[in-house]
């Protein structure tokens, strides 16, 4: 058969062969009439900040390029190019990850966090570092964000030495350090009051 | 035009939101939340990705280039070479350039190791881009090279850069800069003691967390251009001049956020090259095109403090310093103005100075002003500072305090001249030292030069250095502020970089304490392009030039909307209505809390929003008139001002630099490791008056970190056989983590009005990050008792400076 010939239709559900796409869609249209839309072979499922993605990827993209270039979710910043800053930390299956590292691959099926993610669903941190200034430039300041709600995940008593440790892979060269640590420390206690409810809402003037 | 080399004479009688903590961030939400956006993620439809060709040599010529395999490579849409016939020789690049020439968009000569060059290849990616690259094949011819400012002096050393400078490898063939005051002779001859010293200081650089990059698409015409630059209104003054010409009202800029670049990017004399060569690719794709450095290729110049100085210092044994000489030798310098013993002349009474500086060309990238030209002056105090003190065995802030004074001049001059300019008898240095002593508990802690070990085995440092404030430079601006219909809110109109230093929340409260609004009502987005430009942070000034602007903008526009508000509304060819106050003058009113009042009884009055009214369904300030119905209108509210200072680093300094800074550090050293820990910070800054007193906290303890991080680790190292840089990325060369500057950093500001800038201020942001570089050799001294002259101090340095490898 030459290539430019259309092959039988096979039905993405069932994989069932048939001889024209006519024939396939009126036995989608009867089968599998109201079920989800089926996972075309080949690409990969991303559930970034709880919504699916189907995504068709080169084999070398990193999730970076996927999750910036690709999904338009620039709060992933690359900074320098080798694992070095973590601008571009990302928080997957619940810990913090070097999202230029990673190939998109990889990640089938993964649940992935980033930090428009956090910042949509109004979480302290984002109020503590608008208030503390807790950035400069602000090129940086997803990656920190991002890492920092990774350790509040999983552990709302941060000491300020086990803060400065987490957040030490994260490169600012406007020297913002010390802001974070005041950030973190009072997020965490907003997390431990309750009072990050309700009355503590982002101001999402963005 | 408000005369600011004095005291200012209109203040504001009472301050709001100025030196008020703690007003929201304009741009904290979006960049925590990820939604600040920045050239690097701009993406339009059908872009292109334009990368550059490397010189993998020090110093080489293209003798032939094979482009044919990467201009058929699947996806690549266009390869530019050097020799493109339609490439101009040379193109207007900027305000630099003029000490090297004006230099060619794409060059075919490179005088550095990984200088971008010879080709810029177009693709509808990054990585065919980058793919294509590997495919040109180039013929070099390899020249000989240097990378050592003092070899390269030598009679016989190879040219560096022979196009520009055919007869040797010295800036003008000669003296890059010197400087006289008094006499050094008879300044040694009247000294007690006198000694000789030299210091190093290794090449480092920017790292501007966004890479180099711009977008340039053509609508017909139009040039529309996206541009990380902290000076936008060069990129559209030289743009003007490119492609045969493009008229000012045909180019349309977007500075979106910037991820810093602390001055190097900019100062580069060619950073517009890739945006020329971006435009030129984009007019023959019709396609937009998007240039991009790598991480590495942000390695491409340096901080102009690289070189070797050599100093002769005398002194009493009271600390009385009484004649300072200094030589530097300098690599790549681009411009002459920044001599060793600057600073010791403009904050010493130090009567006999000689400098001179040697720009020596030396194959690698050129040295710029990085956070900032004075780094090389600075560095200079300090040692010569420490030295002195160490020498006679006294506290170094005694002998920063009996050496207070400026060009010679000793106290009761300097009093004088303060009056003599209207402000009071404020002794800024003695102000700053005090209240940073007590911060650090000086007086307790500092001692003899190693001679306190801690119970944990390390010896213990104290360091302190001082300078004058210098942040308010020579500029111009120009800005305007609207109110808008419907609501009455204010915005202000200029187009600037915003790199971070929170300098747009400043403008909002000067302008809402000068025009009555509530400072929510005040809003300020630099990144439009509405023709007026604004010093960005850059030219070591910023809030001393835009402030006055603002301010003067403030006070027409407030001066206009009283006049509206008493004149009649709604004029048009039917007539008027009532004025919003019948009865009143513009003097009988005030703005208060974005209200309209009576002074007499502030409780009648009618909101700016109020005034201004609703747009209309017709146009944007009424609609139809019928059935006997009109809307009350103003006329439309704007009014724009400007400001030309004649601050300091004019070549005629118009008066001494009044305010000054003092910063404490104290260290702990791992003898057996040679690491250093820096135990506490105090910065201490006289700014004036502390407008946003966060935003100058922010240039404080990130000034500090960035001064340290140089201080302890900052170096570019080359391969001498090669002449390749071993360490262009942020993994081999290091900058300070949250776990480098280990305690508590104090900030402290001082405001004793004596800046040029509007309410007294003076700007910030250069200073602490540049002082503290040095700051780390006093306090090691300190700790060791042995000086270490070579900068960065590494912990291998130190284990040589203890005799223990």
């Amino acid at each position: 058969m030459a290539d430019h010939e259309i092959k039988p239709s096979i039905c993405p559900y069932c994989k069932k062969e048939f001889d024209s796409i006519d024939a396939m869609k009126q036995h989608v249209f009867k089968a599998h009439r109201g079920s989800d839309p089926p996972s075309p072979e080949g690409d990969i499922r991303l559930n970034i900040n709880g919504n699916d993605y189907y995504l068709s990827v080169e084999p070398r993209w990193t999730l970076y390029d996927v999750i910036h270039d690709r999904l338009g979710l620039t709060g992933s910043k690359q900074f320098c190019d080798r694992g070095a800053c973590g601008s571009c930390t990302v928080i997957m299956d619940g810990k913090a990850v070097l999202s230029c590292m990673i190939l998109a691959i990889e990640c089938d099926g993964k649940a992935i966090e980033t930090v428009e993610g956090i910042a949509e669903k109004n979480h302290p941190l984002i109020e503590s570092y608008v208030k503390h200034h807790a950035m400069q430039c602000g090129y940086c300041t997803p990656g920190f964000v991002t890492t920092s709600k990774a350790l509040l995940d999983r552990n709302i008593h941060p000491t300020e030495n086990e803060i400065k440790e987490e957040l030490s892979g994260n490169l600012c060269r406007c020297g913002t350090y010390p802001q974070h640590t005041i950030a973190v420390l009072e997020t965490a206690e907003k997390l431990r009051t309750g009072k990050a409810d309700g009355a503590e809402k982002a101001q999402g003037d963005g | 035009m408000q005369d600011n080399l004095r005291r200012d004479p209109f203040p504001l009688k009472t301050y709001k939101h100025i030196g008020e903590r703690g007003p929201r961030r304009l741009d904290g939400y979006h960049k925590a939340s990820g939604r600040a956006d920045y050239t690097m993620d701009v993406q339009l439809p059908g872009m292109l990705y334009m990368r550059f060709l490397n010189s993998p040599f020090p110093h080489a010529k293209i003798k032939t280039m094979d482009t044919r395999e990467a201009e058929t490579f699947p996806g690549v849409r266009y390869v530019l070479r050097y020799d493109n016939p339609e490439l101009p020789e040379r193109a207007s690049m900027g305000k630099l350039t003029g000490i090297y020439g004006d230099p060619p968009p794409l060059s075919g000569i490179a005088h550095f190791e990984g200088e971008p060059m010879g080709a810029a290849v177009v693709a509808v990616s990054e990585e065919i881009a980058e793919d294509a690259l590997e495919l040109i094949r180039v013929e070099w011819e390899e020249r000989p090279f240097n990378l050592d400012v003092l070899t390269a002096m030598e009679k016989g050393a190879p040219l560096s850069y022979p196009e520009m400078y055919p007869d040797s490898n010295y800036w003008n063939n000669g003296l890059f800069d010197e400087m006289t005051q008094g006499n050094v002779k008879k300044g040694f001859k009247q000294s007690e003691k006198i000694i000789e010293f030299e210091f190093n200081r290794r090449s480092h650089t920017w790292i501007g967390p966004e890479r180099p990059c711009g977008v340039f698409r053509w609508k017909g015409d139009v040039a529309e251009v996206w541009v990380k630059q902290q000076r936008p209104h060069l990129v559209k003054k030289n743009l003007s001049t490119w492609y045969g010409g493009v008229p000012m009202n045909k180019i349309q800029l977007h500075c979106l956020y910037q991820g810093a670049s602390f001055g190097g990017w900019v100062q580069v004399p060619w950073n517009m090259g890739p945006l020329y060569c971006a435009g030129f690719v984009s007019k023959k794709t019709g396609r937009p095109v998007k240039y991009t450095f790598t991480r590495r290729e942000d390695f491409y110049g340096e901080s102009m403090d690289e070189g070797v100085y050599r100093f002769k210092v005398g002194f009493n044994m009271d600390g009385t310093i009484l004649a300072v000489e200094c030589s530097s030798i300098c690599a790549n310098q681009i411009f002459p103005v920044f001599n060793a013993v600057n600073h010791i002349r403009e904050s010493t009474r130090v009567p006999h100075l000689y400098g001179k500086i040697f720009s020596i060309w030396i194959n690698k990238g050129p040295a710029v002003p990085t956070r900032c030209e004075q780094l090389p002056a600075t560095l200079s105090l300090t040692a010569v500072f420490s030295r002195v003190a160490a020498e006679c065995g006294l506290d170094p802030v005694e002998v920063a305090l009996k050496n207070d004074g400026f060009e010679g001049h000793g106290k009761d001059r300097f009093e004088k001249e303060k009056k003599g300019l209207g402000f009071p008898a404020i002794d800024s240095l003695k102000e700053c030292v005090e209240k940073g002593k007590a911060a650090i508990d000086w007086d307790d802690k500092w001692h003899r030069p190693g001679t306190k070990t801690l119970p944990n085995g390390r010896m213990h440092g104290m360091g302190f250095t001082w300078t004058n404030e210098w942040d308010d430079s020579l500029g111009s601006a120009e800005i305007a502020i609207r109110i808008e219909r419907n609501d009455g809110t204010a915005s202000i109109l200029s187009m600037g970089c915003d790199n971070g230093v929170e300098a747009e929340n400043t403008y909002c409260m000067i302008a809402a304490d000068e025009l009555g609004l509530r400072l929510e009502d005040v809003s300020y987005n630099p990144q439009l392009d509405p023709g007026f430009f604004r010093m960005s942070p850059d030219s070591s000034t910023n809030l001393s030039v835009n402030g006055w602007a603002i301010r003067h903008a403030s006070r027409i526009l407030k001066q206009r909307i009283l006049e509206a508000a008493v004149a009649p509304t709604a004029k048009t060819q039917r007539g008027s209505m009532r004025p919003a106050f019948p009865d009143c003058k513009p003097e009988d009113l005030d703005i208060v809390d974005s209200v309209i009042v009576k002074k007499a009884d502030p409780s009648e009055g009618i909101s700016v929003a109020d005034f201004v009214r609703e747009a209309g369904q017709s146009g944007p300030v009424t609609s139809t008139e019928s059935g006997g119905f009109r809307w009350a209108f103003t006329e439309p509210l704007f009014a724009f001002s400007y400001h030309v200072q004649m601050g300091s680093y004019n070549p005629e300094n118009p008066r001494p630099h009044l305010t000054r800074q003092a910063h404490f550090l104290e260290v702990e050293v791992d003898t057996d490791t040679g690491e250093i820990f820096v135990v506490k910070t105090v910065n201490v800054n006289d700014v004036g008056k502390a407008i946003n007193p966060m935003s100058c906290e922010g240039q404080q303890y990130g000034g500090t970190i960035m001064g340290l991080s140089r201080g302890k680790f900052e170096e570019m190292i080359y391969d001498p056989v090669t002449g390749v840089m071993l360490n262009g990325n942020l993994l081999d060369y290091k900058i300070a983590t949250t776990l480098d500057v280990e305690g508590p950093i104090d900030t402290i500001l001082v405001e004793s009005g004596m800046g040029y800038g509007p309410y007294g201020s003076v700007g910030i942001g250069e200073d602490v990050g540049t002082v503290m570089t040095g700051l780390l050799g006093p306090a090691v001294f300190n700790a060791i008792g042995v000086w270490i002259d070579d900068h960065p101090i590494t912990p291998e340095k130190v284990l040589k400076a203890l005799g223990k490898i």
